[in-house]
């Protein structure tokens, strides 16, 4: 990989003719693109080029013989999309997800890292231990939480049963189904908040708290004065990160619910998955999916100037 | 929260006093620790139990607790859904795509971080604004594209679309790993003589080994266990387990096979588990940094 060329460019060259100093100040340019080029030529390949390639599916008739794009027809598959209950539907269900599941993986995972923030033997284990739930395949969680929840078999049941709770109808709910969903993706996703928020808090200075103790100050006052204003960027970073992950939800929705009942979890990946694969619509599913790029982008793009502010403030 | 609201209000008058009641606290944070850490993975526990037993004591009123473990489930069901072949896929897929976006993404991580570029700090916008798209508006153009090229269902295919969202993963968190080396790195091997590629290879990757390692194999993970593409872009031949247990979880036809679902699922987990475990302490600190290091 390291041409000739290059390794000459940055050594004893500098001294000789001109010209050559032209070529080695090539050859570094070449050297520090060169870095560069393996993942911009596989991300311009499978990132940029299927993008470009969806904006010219969503402008055309797709043809199923050849399954390939043929006829122009302008903004017809956007106007089909937007006209589209079903897919307003998705956009909501997807919304509904992220905005309860987001804010309580976060609460849940700051709280429980402020609770067992002690420092004892035992810790690294179980920190080790709380890897375990964010390295099971999505697929499986949701296979597992469906198999807990059943109606008939599940355990979640008989044990509520046993303090007189229930049946509740987990999966074949509308509201249940979604309630389940977010469940097991907190499930999976809670411990990373866990893990991250119990390194943040162990970096934190102690003599600020120290100091704060010998003014008096109580616990509560400390943790909303000192703590988590502190913990701003940690907080911002985190979110930012379960939020790169959450727009991508897909497994647990497929494997858990399938998007039912009805439509009550069919989250926007899913419902644009089962329009492209079963029901053939490619061109409008690839409209869908380019509305929907532009809105992550936009909301990404927002929540990344969001943190930057807020770590750059604190 | 109860473990907290322990916490001492007020400075004690008796120091032997708040001395007892910070012991007590401290207990209490450990054990509260250790159950939620319990309560997290009894789901795991519940299915690996399952796949321990046999079918007539998978259904029952109330769950069976005691029972004699049998592999039963296991000997039945790894011949079905040709589920070594789709192992070996998995293997190679996950690997391949690893190992691709490791050396990618390291390198060009390293060229965001210490080589001076311009236009860096756009590219490194694009990077994270990439790990932002939806999967599914790649899933759509990559089976139309690969099904024209007659590419669909093949190992290539795959890895080349998990190096979408491994690469720009890669790139950041390696990004962070390397501007926090000391600078003198570089210099010093200018001085030896070492071009900017020796230097990265020679000195900058050996002294990274820890994070590198730890990122491929976070990739790693994250590959094996990716479903969407997977189901898009292969049907057989290069199909992965993740696909067999989506069938498995969502076969409304023959009912919940519940022996099938734990055991497939239990042995998928087993080798991530082993990694993860392996190398935790750097993963955890992978984590914490590509969350907050910008």
């Amino acid at each position: 990989m390291s041409s000739p060329s290059t390794a000459l460019g940055v050594g004893g060259t500098t001294r000789r003719q001109p010209r050559s100093r032209r070529a080695s100040r090539l050859a570094d340019l070449f050297a520090r693109w060169g870095f560069m080029t393996p993942a911009a030529v596989l991300l311009v390949a499978t990132l940029a080029y299927p993008i470009g390639y969806t904006v010219w599916i969503s402008f055309a008739e797709l043809n199923l013989g050849t399954f390939a794009p043929d006829e122009w027809v302008g903004w017809d598959n956007y106007l089909t999309a937007i006209e589209d209950e079903r897919f307003w539907d998705s956009l909501a269900v997807t919304g509904t997800y992220l905005v309860f599941a987001m804010p309580l993986q976060m609460v849940l995972g700051f709280a429980i890292a402020f609770l067992i923030n002690a420092q004892w033997k035992g810790r690294g284990v179980v920190r080790a231990l709380f890897l375990i739930p964010m390295v099971i395949a999505p697929v499986i969680a949701g296979g597992i939480w469906r198999m807990l929840l059943d109606p008939l078999w599940g355990v979640a049941n008989y044990l509520l049963g046993g303090i007189g709770l229930g049946p509740i109808d987990w999966l074949g709910d509308p509201f249940w189904a979604m309630f389940t969903v977010i469940l097991i993706d907190t499930w999976r996703w809670t411990p990373f908040v866990v893990l991250i928020a119990s390194a943040a808090l162990l970096s934190l200075p102690r003599d600020v708290f120290e100091a704060a103790a010998i003014d008096g100050a109580n616990w509560w006052n400390m943790l909303w004065r000192i703590t988590l204003p502190l913990l701003v960027p940690v907080i911002a970073a985190v979110f930012v990160v379960r939020w790169l992950g959450a727009v991508k939800m897909f497994d647990i929705a497929l494997a858990a619910t399938h998007g039912g009942p009805g439509r009550a979890t069919s989250v926007v990946n899913l419902f644009i998955y089962e329009e492209a694969f079963r029901s053939l619509k490619f061109a409008e599913s690839a409209a869908m999916s380019i509305i929907v790029l532009v809105l992550t982008m936009a909301l990404t793009a927002v929540f990344l100037r969001g943190s930057r502010y807020l770590e750059e403030r604190h | 929260m109860t473990g907290a609201t322990l916490a001492p209000r007020r400075p004690s008058r008796r120091p032997a006093n708040h001395r007892r009641r910070a012991a007590i606290l401290r207990q209490a944070r450990i054990w509260s620790g250790v159950l939620v850490c319990v309560l997290f993975l009894l789901p795991i526990a519940w299915m690996v139990l399952t796949s321990l037993k046999l079918q007539r004591d998978i259904f029952t009123t109330p769950p069976t607790l005691f029972f004699t473990p049998t592999l039963e489930t296991y000997y039945n069901y790894l011949w079905h859904n040709d589920l070594p072949a789709r192992m070996l896929n998995t293997v190679i897929v996950a690997c391949g795509a690893g190992l691709i976006s490791i050396v990618a993404g390291a390198m060009a991580g390293y060229a965001l971080a210490r080589v001076k570029l311009r236009g860096a700090a756009t590219i490194g916008i694009l990077i994270l604004l990439s790990r932002g798209v939806p999967p599914i508006a790649l899933a759509v153009p990559m089976f139309l594209v690969a099904r024209n090229m007659g590419l669909l269902d093949k190992h290539i295919t795959l890895i080349l679309a998990y190096c979408t969202f491994l690469i720009p993963y890669v790139m950041w968190l390696m990004r962070g790993f390397f501007k926090a080396l000391p600078d003198e790195l570089e210099e010093a091997a200018k001085i030896d003589g070492c071009s900017r590629f020796g230097a990265f290879f020679r000195i900058i990757l050996p002294i990274s080994l820890p994070g590198l390692l730890s990122t491929l194999i976070f990739s790693i993970i994250l590959a094996w266990e990716e479903l969407l593409f997977a189901l898009v872009l292969t049907n057989r031949a290069a199909s992965t387990v993740p696909v067999v247990i989506s069938g498995i979880a969502g076969d409304t036809v023959n009912g919940a096979n519940w022996g099938a679902l734990t055991a497939v699922g239990t042995m998928t987990m087993i080798p991530v588990v082993i990694f993860a475990l392996l190398v935790q302490k750097w993963l955890i600190q992978g984590l914490a940094d590509g969350a907050t290091k910008g």
